[in-house]
């Protein structure tokens, strides 16, 4: 524990505040609090974006926007919500929570911390001045080349995505390296590895998945900004160079980001519903190591993006039977949520609907998701909004369900004051319709032979009526966020009532006071069992004498 | 919008099932290609089916049978796992992704290319910003946009693009095949109904990527051999002094630099070849219908039609006029 003495004599005491005090902040806490309210900025941009999309699509020829405004909208869309929003929600969450759930009193690199922040929201700003600077990125979060070599994409939108992707890259690996080491290092004394809550669980795993892999978006990266900048001839194929070699580069860092992007919400998820059902969490090591599974296979399905690149038979089916293989230790999950839920005393609070809803959409994303490594059927569905349907029912029904569930259960924690639970379920409800109502038919559209990523489709096509439904959903999300608003603002208004434990919770985060004090812990826990709490308030039943 | 629904029962049934939908699905095929692959598809979505009302089922039954009574605080029966119920859903996925595997395998092998035959057509299409060349080597043709195949021939197709990554896609017919430029990629196609099948480029391409689409045209042998003689010959002379101005305009003005008209000293290749302009019913990138008021829409300003496209020009009324009198001869 000697690292944690080191790293306590800096930290602010909990009444300074001011401005100041938090552009100077290395608490976790503050960190974690400023990449979630940073993001949720980030993500209120990036959804007035898909709004402004779903204006231009909700009927064949529609004149809201230009197609240059459209292709910088909507790379900007993905690029928002992959890097800028759901990355840092799970970065805000893990570090929060990290430290509380494994009983440390902050990060193992403090300082650090803070660089990562800061590092983010210069790049999230950054990039997004692009926009007074003469033109957005406008070749998709996949920025495939060589679409995106100068002499087809003059304006300088591709220079600010790139250098904006080096930056985030930077940013998530120092943050990732901190989550490593913390975990490994600052574990209260007794929390095994195999006793560590699941959101840690998933944390580490996706930091060892950023690590890994964001060293080939890095590479794919620099070598274009050679191409635009110095004119190196990698991508350019008059000269020499490979088109392919950007896809493969991107998607060995793109399908580990999948992950990157999920398995938090999965950790999450897993906090939730066991507190929620009274009961743990069903095949905690099968939960746990199907993570570690998904994170190595991760490694091995880049290629199941470029199915219709013309690879020869054996990559295709080499590729297929490695995608089809995930669909197992993720079918692993949602039998054990389910199995945690069995027989258990459900209470549907908002974060408990929440997790629901995961499991529930995620479903249909996993199964959606098995159509696209059957190679005949991806050469009909790649490329078309079944995609977009898939990667949503997993990103939204999936991670950004997981993500409010979160923020549902941890809101007490940070603030002291608990959302409503009223305009809770208001919220839920509305999001979960308006999410089925803008994905759902995306499927349908994907079928009938929608490709995605175009700016506008002619009439008699039959694709007009679905596209109307998407855009009345999409409103719906929209009114759903706005609920979630009201609702923060109307919870905060009441006075706090400083619950150190409001949901009858399983892990130490419960222990210290909300918000907890600069130190986390007045005394660092030691740990017997998954579920500390619970073995303080069941010592009969303790888990440590009767289950594991 | 009136909400009918018979009508979306019907658009979800056709949808599932195939049959004869508005839309271009490839679940309403009209070659064996896209025949095999809706035919897994259709399987495979009956397999997701059942597991996803089998599961969320479970799920649902769950939450009403487990929900928590009010008052009762006593903890439920704590399960921390059973190891055997475990080992059966590791295994059933297992089992099922197995059969998934076989399945892909074989409709991998259905749907290959044959090997080449001395009576197989050939195609070689070429992918530009943001409109499709189609040029049959040994009939000595170049068309733009509008492919024409015999019904029931075997077509083999290279594809190569001068620009960008493009993916050549007609649902009804086969999957996508992405044309990328240096590298030469191959598929094959064979119509088996006659009609006009909607295409359109997969992949992101740039500004105006929706609107690089492009028809197939499954016609009879006879329909297309003579199609073939009349793409055979070359542009015809001018008659009247409109034509004439035209004509020159064409052949030797700034249109040469890009555009080929057979038989003449324009033979530019950054645009569609003309010989044959009016024998197609679209143009750009097949998005607008071919007829005399939107060619001259096109002629008065391209970029307002299509954001972003090559052709660059600002013509003159008479010009205009001049161009159009020829054009519309070209059948």
């Amino acid at each position: 524990m000697s690292v944690q003495a080191q790293s306590l004599p800096k930290m602010q005491d909990k009444s300074e505040s001011g401005l100041l005090s938090w552009l100077m902040t290395v608490d976790h806490k503050r960190i974690g609090i400023m990449y979630l309210v940073t993001a949720f900025l980030f993500f209120l941009v990036g959804g007035t974006e898909a709004l402004l999309m779903r204006l231009q699509l909700a009927q064949p020829n529609g004149k809201v926007l230009t197609p240059d405004q459209y292709n910088q909208i909507f790379t900007m869309h993905g690029t928002t919500m992959i890097f800028l929003v759901v990355m840092p929600l799970a970065a805000g969450f893990g570090n929060y929570f990290v430290p509380l759930l494994i009983g440390a009193r902050d990060m193992a690199f403090p300082k650090l911390n803070a660089l990562s922040y800061w590092t983010y929201l210069f790049a999230g700003i950054f990039m997004y001045s692009s926009f007074v600077f003469g033109g957005a990125p406008n070749d998709g979060w996949f920025s495939y080349a060589p679409l995106t070599e100068k002499l087809y994409s003059p304006t300088h939108g591709m220079d600010f995505w790139a250098m904006g992707i080096l930056l985030l890259g930077i940013a998530t690996t120092i943050g990732s390296i901190n989550f490593i080491v913390t975990i490994i290092q600052l574990r209260a004394p007794g929390m095994t590895i195999n006793r560590m809550p699941m959101f840690v669980w998933t944390t580490f795993v996706t930091s060892f998945l950023a690590v890994f892999s964001l060293p080939s978006l890095t590479t794919a990266v620099v070598l274009l900004l050679l191409d635009r900048q110095l004119g190196a001839h990698f991508y350019n194929v008059a000269q020499g160079g490979t088109a392919l070699l950007w896809q493969h580069l991107f998607w060995f860092f793109g399908h580990p980001e999948v992950y990157i992007l999920i398995l938090p919400a999965m950790g999450m998820v897993s906090e939730i519903i066991p507190v929620f059902s009274g009961k743990p969490l069903f095949g905690y090591m099968a939960v746990a190591y199907s993570a570690v599974a998904i994170g190595f296979l991760g490694f091995t399905v880049w290629a199941h993006h470029m199915f219709a690149t013309g690879m020869p038979a054996t990559s295709l089916l080499f590729f297929s039977a490695d995608s089809f293989l995930i669909g197992v230790p993720t079918g692993v999950k949602i039998f054990a949520w389910m199995g945690t839920m069995w027989k258990g005393k459900l209470r549907f609070s908002s974060a408990m609907l929440f997790a629901i809803g995961f499991v529930a959409l995620f479903l249909i994303g996993g199964l959606d998701g098995v159509h696209m490594a059957v190679v005949p059927v991806d050469w009909q569905i790649t490329d078309t909004y079944y995609v977009v349907a898939h990667i949503h029912y997993v990103l939204f029904g999936g991670a950004i369900f997981g993500i409010f569930g979160a923020i549902y259960y941890w809101f007490p924690k940070i603030t002291g004051h608990r959302l409503q639970e009223g305009i809770g379920k208001w919220h839920f409800w509305i999001m979960f319709i308006g999410m089925n109502l803008v994905f759902m038919p995306m499927h349908f559209l994907g079928i009938a032979g929608m490709p995605r990523r175009i700016y506008t489709y002619g009439d008699g096509l039959g694709w007009g009526i679905w596209n109307f439904v998407e855009t009345i959903g999409a409103f719906a999300i929209a009114i759903s966020v706005l609920v979630f608003l009201i609702n923060f603002f109307v919870s905060m208004r009441k006075p706090a009532t400083h619950e150190s434990d409001p949901w009858d919770g399983y892990t130490l985060e419960w222990t210290t006071s909300s918000p907890p004090p600069a130190y986390n812990f007045a005394e660092i826990p030691s740990v017997r069992s998954r579920r500390p709490v619970w073995d303080q308030k069941h010592p009969e039943m303790a888990d440590w004498k009767v289950g594991e | 919008m009136k909400f009918d629904i018979k009508r979306w029962v019907v658009l979800g049934a056709s949808l599932l099932l195939g049959g004869c939908a508005p839309y271009p699905t490839f679940l309403d095929p009209a070659s064996p290609i896209a025949g095999h692959e809706a035919s897994l598809y259709r399987i495979i979505l009956i397999m997701a089916l059942v597991v996803f009302v089998l599961v969320e089922g479970a799920l649902i039954l769950i939450l009403i049978r487990d929900r928590g009574r009010k008052g009762d605080n006593t903890p439920p029966k704590q399960v921390y796992g059973n190891t055997r119920l475990e080992v059966t859903w590791t295994a059933i996925p297992i089992l099922l992704v197995i059969a998934l595997f076989v399945m892909t395998v074989q409709t991998m092998h259905a749907v290959a290319a044959p090997a080449p035959q001395k009576s197989d057509l050939n195609v070689q299409v070429t992918g530009h910003q943001w409109w499709w060349e189609f040029s049959y080597p040994a009939l000595g043709i170049t068309t733009a946009n509008e492919l024409h195949i015999p019904v029931g021939g075997t077509v083999q197709i290279t594809l190569a693009s001068v620009d960008v990554i493009h993916s050549f896609w007609v649902p009804q017919l086969s999957g996508k095949t992405d044309v990328i430029p240096g590298q030469t990629n191959h598929m094959w196609l064979k119509g088996e109904k006659i009609g006009v099948y909607h295409g359109q480029c997969a992949e992101f391409c740039g500004t105006n990527h929706a609107n690089m689409r492009f028809k197939v045209i499954v016609e009879s042998q006879a329909d297309f051999n003579a199609w073939a003689a009349s793409q055979q010959k070359d542009a015809p002379q001018p008659q009247t002094d409109a034509e004439k101005q035209g004509y020159k305009m064409i052949t030797t003005g700034i249109c040469s630099n890009c555009h080929t008209l057979n038989g003449t000293d324009a033979k530019g290749t950054i645009g569609p070849n003309l010989t044959h302009l009016f024998s197609r019913t679209s143009f750009a990138g097949s998005t607008f219908d071919l007829n005399q008021s939107n060619l001259r829409s096109w002629l008065q300003d391209t970029q307002a039609m299509k954001p972003g496209n090559d052709m660059v020009v600002k013509l003159k009324p008479d010009e205009i006029d001049a161009l159009i009198a020829y054009l519309t001869q070209l059948k």
